[in-house]
């Protein structure tokens, strides 16, 4: 007997993709559950340690969208972090931008991997789903709502953006980052291309993510105005895809598309690092990830805010 | 956790072996794939990853 279960134990965990749930609704593109156990998982491995060696795209990132903070002349309150981690963007906070940071995060273990000593403004931490952001904070209370690298995995966007919209009090901001556009094309086309050779056919191994160009539609539409969209890149050089792959899943940032398979044939997976190398690599024998990172800012309309121009005006001579 | 490392072994292995040990077949089989990647079908290079599956196999002292 327990042979049998000694045996059987590697094999199911073995794969690289956790067990998908079958059920399939408008606007689930992801698995929440799945996301929620990949990063419990993620940061309780070694007892946070890979997970905090893996910080670095998101340390970067949330250091790009501090920047962007900064640019904006006030000084707030309370911040609310939505999908927070353990805090990769509530760490860089000082005195100077806010006076306390809540932070909501669906995994426990990712939002309690860090301790309180390494924050300097006082933070809340609340366990619960991002996704029922009205269930947690009431409509028309939060001065500040700040995303750094979550809402990639929300399956309602639009209804999520509007969430916000609706948290925020008149004149309210809102702050965001999220994968988007080309990130790891480099993983994706490699995986399918072997797929296709390997296999005959595709699947979805990386998520599906939102474009560019739809981000500042998503805004307007969700009731944001004085909209600010751009795009940034994060670089990184890898000795091989199957570091990526480890690195990825240390972030916590395993695919959790619905529908997806549960493992990757070693042949497929063999085949794909062979084709990453050859369609990729860099000339030092290292192969490219890009990270492709959509920054958008938003406020909440109040009568108090600067309007844009009348088209009229353009009219006048400026001379 | 400590069953991951006993897990993660076998894959690491065929991270190594796929990389290094069979570094030369990969790079044929990868030439190949990008000769063609406008038009890949199945088994489009089957010539070569027999090839470089062999040199796994062989690296790897198993069978699949």
């Amino acid at each position: 007997m327990i042979s049998s279960v000694r045996r059987f134990v590697p094999r199911s965990v073995r794969s690289l993709a956790s067990i998908s749930s079958s059920h399939v609704g408008p606007f689930a593109v992801f698995d929440r559950k799945a996301k929620q156990l990949q990063r419990d998982r993620a940061a309780a491995k070694d007892g946070g340690k890979s997970s905090a060696t893996v910080d670095y795209v998101r340390d970067e990132v949330a250091d790009r969208l501090l920047e962007r903070l900064e640019d904006i002349n006030r000084k707030f309150s309370t911040i609310l972090d939505l999908g927070s981690g353990p805090g990769h963007f509530a760490r860089l906070l000082g005195p100077e931008n806010a006076t306390r940071c809540i932070m909501i995060e669906p995994s426990e273990k990712t939002l309690y991997r860090d301790p309180d000593t390494s924050f300097e403004v006082p933070v809340e931490r609340i366990h619960a789903d991002e996704e029922e952001l009205l269930q947690i904070v009431e409509p028309n209370t939060q001065e500040a709502i700040v995303s750094c690298l979550s809402l990639q995995w929300i399956n309602d966007l639009p209804g999520m953006l509007v969430q916000i919209n609706r948290a925020l009090r008149p004149d309210g901001l809102f702050l965001g980052a999220m994968f988007g556009g080309e990130t790891l094309f480099e993983l994706r086309t490699s995986l399918q291309l072997a797929e296709v050779d390997r296999e005959g056919g595709i699947s979805p191994h990386v998520s599906p993510m939102t474009d560019t160009r739809d981000v500042s539609n998503l805004l307007g539409r969700a009731g944001f105005t004085l909209l600010t969209v751009d795009i940034d890149e994060v670089k990184v050089a890898y000795p091989s895809m199957w570091e990526l792959m480890d690195d990825l899943r240390d972030m916590g940032e395993s695919n959790a598309v619905i529908g997806r398979r549960h493992f990757i044939h070693r042949d497929t997976l063999t085949a794909a690092s062979a084709i990453y190398k050859e369609l990729h690599g860099n000339e030092d024998g290292t192969v490219p990830a890009t990270f492709q990172v959509i920054f958008m800012i938003g406020w909440k309309p109040d009568p108090s805010q600067a309007k844009p121009v009348d088209k009229k005006s353009t009219m006048q001579n400026v001379i | 956790m400590t069953s991951t490392t006993i897990i993660e072994r076998p894959l690491r292995r065929l991270a190594v072996h796929s990389t290094t040990t069979c570094a030369a077949q990969a790079s044929t089989y990868g030439r190949c794939i990008l000769a063609t990647y406008t038009d890949v079908r199945k088994d489009v290079c089957k010539e070569e990853f027999l090839k470089f599956g062999q040199c796994l196999r062989d690296a790897m002292k198993r069978k699949w």
